[in-house]
């Protein structure tokens, strides 16, 4: 069902100033973000919004490594049960094999080409957070300090 | 449009029971938020009570002012002696103990009124917008799991609804769950004095239970009440200040089958009210723009669709052979005739021996 009566457009209009995803703060610098998990910039705007758009795209964390894709389906904005499509690549996967499952979703068949490289990055800096942490190798002491601790032994 | 949209009528478990029903006309009303928002501002005034100082206050004093060349300000002054009070000034707004600044009045303009057409218009447009999932989510309703917006319930499905662990389970199982939860987990203590007035907590709104008095009956109210968040209103008595609190379009409403099917009646009832129609047919701007009407007379771009740049930048001439030949026309034919490939041979054998010979000599 579409009612000619609302758009894309429209629900922009109604719902840019003020919205549940928002994140706004007034002390300069004045910025706008947004909550939705539909969004892959976490930007409040036109483009990422993904509440807003018949199609958006969303990359989240996967608990047990690796990235959750999201996207909406076309055409069942009102079935929000089943209006999306989760895709899970594990964490042992490559990250080529994950980048390019992760694009082709983006951009193929017509859905959100303008996204595919924002999507890429966004599924990328997720996996780098999912890397474990390296050690800090300790400081080597130089100069006089190096010499007084040669000296105590 | 050739057929109205329908919507299915979700059972009791969740699932569609196969049965649909037409989309009644408010539905394709026009989404107004300036119009929603102006009249929720005047209706959310007339539930006011009007509130004043004593007209006394600060006026129970026989103060004078000393008048000048008392080496203090004229402000009028508590007369007498013999306590702390003498002596100091009164009436004033400034003044300790003074008339506060334009003293509150229990005439005040407390109550608005407005049009009914516009109260009308409003509470349409607000319907309309509870049909649309993205300002259900803008809102702040968590209705992912919702099978479907309009999401429409059974009317049979509120049997056992006058208990609220039935009525609970019902929402639950229809996928308000989530909603419900947030009401919960939003339950804060109120700032300032309001906690002392009756107002001690605040918390999100839930879903909003529209129902038919005549099928439904009132006592899914009873089941429905103690439940956080969740409200419920018959269907011929729609408030706008339920259906867009805050004045904000998009509350999650859930409604009876029977409550749908009688909206259209109700609309029909009112007497010299005109559903309100869209300005624009198609709000979508893409389809608008891509349209055949609108393509078909707009004139061709001019020009490429790349922009050239002029002499904005310099060109390698030896890198780039249209720079070289504006350079250098002769360039043309110096390739052409391979001049630059030609090995260089030395003077031909007879002549080398003609010029020893000559040397010798």
């Amino acid at each position: 069902m579409s009612l000619p009566n609302v758009s894309a457009d429209l629900i922009w209009e109604i719902t840019r100033g003020q919205n549940a995803y928002l994140v706004s703060r007034k002390t300069a610098p004045h910025t706008q973000f947004s909550r939705d998990p539909l969004n892959l910039l976490n930007v409040h705007s036109r483009k990422y919004a993904g509440y807003v758009n018949d199609k958006a795209i969303g990359i989240s964390p996967n608990e047990k490594g690796g990235v959750t894709v999201i996207s909406k389906k076309a055409g069942f904005t009102n079935k929000p049960a089943s209006g999306t499509h989760t895709v899970t690549y594990g964490g042992n996967k490559t990250a080529r094999k994950t980048y390019k499952g992760v694009a082709n979703q983006t951009a193929k068949s017509g859905y959100r080409a303008d996204l595919r490289q924002v999507a890429v990055a966004r599924a990328s800096a997720i996996r780098k957070s999912q890397r474990p942490v390296k050690a800090t190798p300790e400081k080597k002491l130089r100069g006089p300090a190096a010499k007084r601790a040669a000296e105590e032994k | 449009m050739a057929s109205r949209p329908t919507v299915t009528i979700i059972g009791a478990d969740g699932k569609a029971t196969g049965a649909t029903e037409v989309l009644p006309k408010v539905f394709a009303a026009p989404i107004r938020p300036d119009i929603v928002r102006d009249v929720h501002t005047g209706m959310a005034k007339n539930k006011r009570q009007p509130y004043a100082v004593s007209e006394k206050a600060g006026h129970q004093t026989s103060a004078e002012s000393w008048g000048t060349g008392r080496a203090v300000a004229r402000i009028p002054r508590v007369s007498g002696g013999g306590t702390h009070r003498a002596g100091q000034a009164a009436f004033g707004n400034m003044c300790r103990s003074g008339r506060m600044f334009a003293p509150t009045k229990i005439w005040r303009k407390w109550h608005i009124k407005i049009n009914q057409g516009q109260k009308r218009f409003a509470t349409a447009s607000a319907l309309a917008a509870s049909a649309v999932t993205p300002l259900l989510m803008a809102r702040g309703h968590k209705v992912s799991t919702v099978p479907e917006v309009p999401l429409v319930i059974d009317s049979s499905a509120f049997a056992g609804a006058e208990k609220t662990a039935a009525a609970l389970s019902l929402l639950n199982s229809v996928g308000a769950g989530p909603d419900i939860e947030k009401v919960k987990q939003s339950k804060k203590l109120r700032a300032g004095k309001g906690k002392l007035r009756g107002r001690r907590h605040r918390q999100r709104r839930g879903p909003l239970v529209v129902y038919s008095i005549e099928v439904d009956g009132k006592d899914l109210i009873q089941g429905f009440r103690n439940i956080p968040g969740v409200e419920t209103c018959p269907v011929d008595a729609l408030n706008l200040l339920q259906l867009a609190p805050g004045g904000h379009l998009g509350r999650f409403i859930v409604w009876t089958s029977s409550a749908i099917k009688e909206l259209d009646s109700v609309y029909d009832s009112k007497k010299g009210f005109f559903l309100p129609s869209n300005v624009v047919s198609q709000s979508d701007l893409t389809r608008l723009i891509n349209s055949s009407e609108i393509q078909s007379v707009l004139r061709a771009p001019k020009g490429e669709a790349r922009t050239k740049r002029g002499h904005v930048q310099k060109k390698n001439p030896l890198k780039n052979k249209q720079v070289l030949l504006r350079q250098n026309p002769y360039a043309a034919t110096y390739a052409k005739e391979g001049l630059g490939s030609i090995k260089e041979t030395g003077p031909s054998p007879a002549l080398k021996a003609a010029f020893k010979e000559l040397l010798n000599e």
